[in-house]
């Protein structure tokens, strides 16, 4: 394989891992941005919709129509979580939130196990993309760049939306001034419920999209959930480009440093956050200290 | 208020007078409950009374039961000498990690905590030549005391060495949070900011505190490999991190006794639940959530709290006396 | 600047950006033992943040602050503490759930040099409870000693800090807006307590306020800011009659 071929499948590959971290990190960093809330259970979520993904797969005998609904599911326990237990919460100090997602994390991991075994699940990918691309005359496996394309779609529609649609001005003079958005008459319950639950269908949809290529297991939640705070501790804590470029530099980090340096890739990964922290507190794109 | 040091007594008489009465199997269980407790107490220090919310407090525990392992199965050390080693390795460490994590506060410092763990957890299944990667170390014995003296050697011995050790332990915490270092403490608790502009570094304090905190938390690992007799990577695994912190809550933080009781609370619904149901960890998470929500003083703070308001109306009758 | 060797606190050309806003503009200002003086300036004239430099929680863009002969530029704000600058926050801040006599305390201790003492401590919280309790006394909170400081009231929380900052037995006192959001009456309340403690103390005190009936009763000297720059700087008097001042307080100036 010649060296260009090879650096681009490595390219390609840290591209498509970023797309799966950005679903990720970008629904975390949604929720804090407008709830001031760290929602530990992200990751639990995520394996969540790749389980889901598996059995709506099985059942519909298609992978579109899991990777559709899953997330909707999913989102659906995200906001009856925020309607039943988060709301209790507002009045105390932020630590209670921490306690009280790792205790869904808890929840959700254990019931998958009850629901679906131990095993990891097999998802196969989609048909349309189970084959293999060319790439400078190497093969590639095409769900890969279907996933660089599904993260940059994602970006621009999560961008978009955040800029131009109602929901997004509203999600955004919310995560500034919550009263005040209350003081106009809006019911801010609502809109905290609705971002709670899209960021953890965003979680999902990442599941789903991950599950074709890593095989749905329990281990999902506990790795992903350490990769997906440090996207957002990189990027900074509630910035939608912070979340971006976090899982950029993780992706990249984390494919290459498996590639030429398999038994430091992890400590790569933790290195850069410490960089981040030392030399921006707040963040690359973090407003607070 | 003369009665929790008399029932603190009576309760020590007990577990001392415990291998007496107990059958071996029930030993077993409070020996590791003993372990438990005292690791489940060392992250009350940074939790309960400086606010600093760790995920990654396995790295203490791992740190503790692998030196401690590496030492008894490779070298001579007597076993006490083996875990005041393995407590004070954990501690040294400890200084480093508790340098790195502050530079974060909050969120970012649970995560940095959860970060270290993780990065043990990798490392001890890469360094096979020490830690002897996925299998762990097996077969770590328990060796005689100095001098020969093998009362440690046996399991009731052992007991008495661990309870010795929790106890020690909780004296200790319980001068240290009462000392003017604790009420630097409280004041980090409560605002870290205003601590700082009274001219304390709290930096330094939380350093300090996250090194004790990883000692004690080491003592209790290093225990827990010679009474198990392995230590493999289960013992790093980051829910054991999300256990013991809820021993923590679920128990009552900040009261160094709730801790220990909810490892009790926590050992005792697992040996139960796991014989009657598969899904005992969903009961224990949601028994979890159910403590934060409606009663977030935990057990130890529900039962004073209720001798509170029982001595109350007692004493209104004796001003009228 | 011309008699910086007998300043307490020589301030030179102290200035802090963020990016295009330039909150404190090259203010230089001493300030001698014993004065009692007022910074004052409309909203957003950069009081606050002039305080924040000297303490030592934001770090200025450039410039000076001497303390006693001593450059404590930079110094992180516990170091700049320790030295002797006691202070308190325009927003109250206290450690809610401990009694007042608590606070008192814990904010004598910092000046004890076995403050870190990890066990005993006996005499170091003897001598802080004297030094806080002290410090209760002389700002009449003594009644409500043992209640928690979340529950005072909020002119007894505003005394509460001034009486941290005095159980630190300071060198300087910098008192950071000390009846803002308070009512009228307890406003008059606060400043009476004040003035009678300022005037037995002989403290050197540095206060930032807006409400000029304040000033004119508690300080020697007044600097006034505004939009960051010191635009008049003399007695009570001269201050008052100063045509710039006056116009940065009706809002005139551009």
């Amino acid at each position: 394989m010649s060296t260009l071929a090879l650096l681009l499948t490595q390219v390609v590959n840290a591209l498509s891992q970023s797309a799966l971290l950005f679903f990720l990190g970008v629904g975390l960093t949604l929720i804090f941005g407008i709830m001031r809330i760290v929602n530990f259970a992200h990751g639990a979520l995520y394996m969540l919709g790749a389980f889901v993904g598996y059995s709506l797969a099985h059942w519909a005998g298609t992978f579109w129509l899991a990777l559709v609904l899953a997330p909707l599911i999913v989102g659906a326990v995200g906001a009856a979580f925020e309607l039943g237990i988060l709301r209790r919460l507002y009045r105390r100090d932020a630590s209670a939130f921490l306690l009280v997602t790792f205790g869904l994390a808890l929840v959700v991991t254990e019931a998958v196990r009850l629901i679906w075994g131990p095993d990891a699940l097999q998802v196969p990918a989609p048909k349309l993309f189970s084959g293999v691309v060319f790439l400078l005359g190497e093969p590639f496996p095409a769900y890969r760049l279907f996933l660089v394309a599904a993260g940059a779609v994602m970006a621009i529609a999560i961008w978009q939306a955040l800029e131009r649609t109602r929901l997004g001005l509203l999600i955004r003079a919310t995560s500034q001034n919550a009263e005040m958005v209350h003081a106009l008459g809006i019911d801010v319950n609502l809109v905290r419920s609705g971002v709670f639950g899209i960021g953890c269908g965003l979680a999902a949809l990442g599941g789903v999209l991950a599950a074709p290529l890593v095989t749905a297991s329990h281990a999902m939640a506990s790795t992903v959930i350490i990769d997906a705070f440090v996207i957002v501790i990189i990027g900074g804590m509630g910035s939608f480009a912070g979340s971006l470029i976090g899982a950029l530099l993780v992706g990249f980090v984390q494919v290459f440093g498996n590639y030429y340096l398999p038994d430091f890739a992890l400590a790569f990964m933790y290195l850069l956050m410490l960089l981040v922290l030392v030399v921006r507190p707040g963040g690359l794109l973090g407003k607070e200290a | 208020m003369r009665w929790p040091r008399a029932l603190g007594l009576a309760f020590v008489a007990l577990l001392i007078a415990a291998p007496f009465g107990l059958p071996a199997f029930a030993m077993t269980l409070l020996t590791e409950l003993v372990i438990l407790g005292l690791f489940a107490m060392s992250l009350d220090l940074m939790v309960g009374y400086t606010r600093l919310i760790s995920f990654g407090h396995v790295a203490a525990y791992g740190l503790g039961a692998y030196a401690s392992g590496y030492m008894l199965l490779n070298t001579s050390l007597p076993l006490p000498f083996v875990v005041i080693l393995a407590t004070l390795l954990t501690g040294v460490i400890a200084i480093g990690v508790g340098w790195v994590c502050t530079l974060a506060t909050g969120v970012s410092f649970a995560m940095l905590t959860l970060a270290f763990a993780q990065l043990l957890y990798a490392i001890a299944f890469k360094w096979t030549s020490v830690t002897g990667g996925s299998d762990g170390l097996a077969g770590i014995p328990r060796r005689a005391g100095p001098m020969g003296l093998t009362l440690l050697t046996t399991k009731t011995g052992f007991y008495y060495f661990a309870l010795a050790c929790l106890i020690g332990s909780f004296l200790l915490c319980r001068k240290l949070v009462a000392s003017p270092f604790g009420a630097v403490l409280r004041g980090i608790r409560e605002n870290e900011a205003k601590t700082v502009s009274l001219g304390f570094n709290t930096r330094l304090y939380k350093i300090a505190v996250v090194a004790i905190a990883y000692a004690l938390g080491g003592l209790a690992g290093a225990l827990y490999a010679p009474f198990a007799g392995f230590a493999n990577t289960e013992l790093l695994f980051w829910l054991l991190s999300g256990q013991v912190l809820i021993m923590v809550i679920v128990g009552g933080s900040g009261t160094l006794i709730g801790p220990i009781l909810g490892a009790a609370f926590f050992l005792l619904l697992e040996h139960q639940l796991s014989s009657v149901t598969e899904a005992w960890a969903l009961f224990f998470g949601l028994i979890f959530i159910g403590f934060v929500l409606f009663a977030p003083e935990g057990i130890w703070g529900l039962a004073t709290g209720w001798v509170k308001r029982r001595e109350k109306p007692l004493a209104k009758v004796r001003l009228r006396d | 600047m011309t008699d910086a060797g007998a300043a307490l606190i020589g301030i030179a050309g102290l200035t802090r950006r963020y990016g295009a806003l330039v909150a404190v503009d090259n203010v230089s200002m001493d300030v001698g033992a014993g004065e009692i003086r007022a910074v004052i300036g409309p909203n957003g004239a950069g009081k606050t943040t002039l305080f924040h430099l000297i303490t030592g929680v934001v770090k200025p863009t450039a410039g000076h602050v001497r303390f006693a002969g001593e450059d404590i530029t930079g110094l992180p704000a516990h170091a700049i503490c320790q030295r002797g600058l006691s202070r308190t926050f325009q927003l109250t801040a206290l450690f809610p759930q401990m009694s007042a006599r608590e606070n008192a305390t814990l904010a004598a201790q910092a000046r004890n040099p076995r403050r870190w003492l990890p066990f005993g401590g006996g005499n170091v919280f003897t001598q802080a409870r004297r030094a806080g309790g002290a410090a209760l006394e002389l700002l009449g909170l003594a009644g409500v000693a043992d209640r928690p400081a979340g529950l005072l009231s909020h002119g007894d929380q505003r005394l509460l800090e001034v009486a941290m900052a005095v159980a630190q037995e300071p060198t300087v006192l910098l008192l950071d807006e000390p009846t803002q959001g308070l009512s009228v009456e307890e406003t008059a309340q606060v400043v009476e307590t004040l003035s009678r403690f300022l005037e037995q103390s002989h403290v050197t005190a540095l206060l930032v306020e807006h409400d000029m009936e304040v000033v004119f009763r508690l300080a020697h000297k007044i600097t006034v800011l505004h939009r960051g720059a010191v635009i008049a700087d003399g007695t009570p008097e001269a201050v008052k009659a100063d045509a710039r001042v006056q116009e940065a307080y009706l809002g005139g100036i551009e």
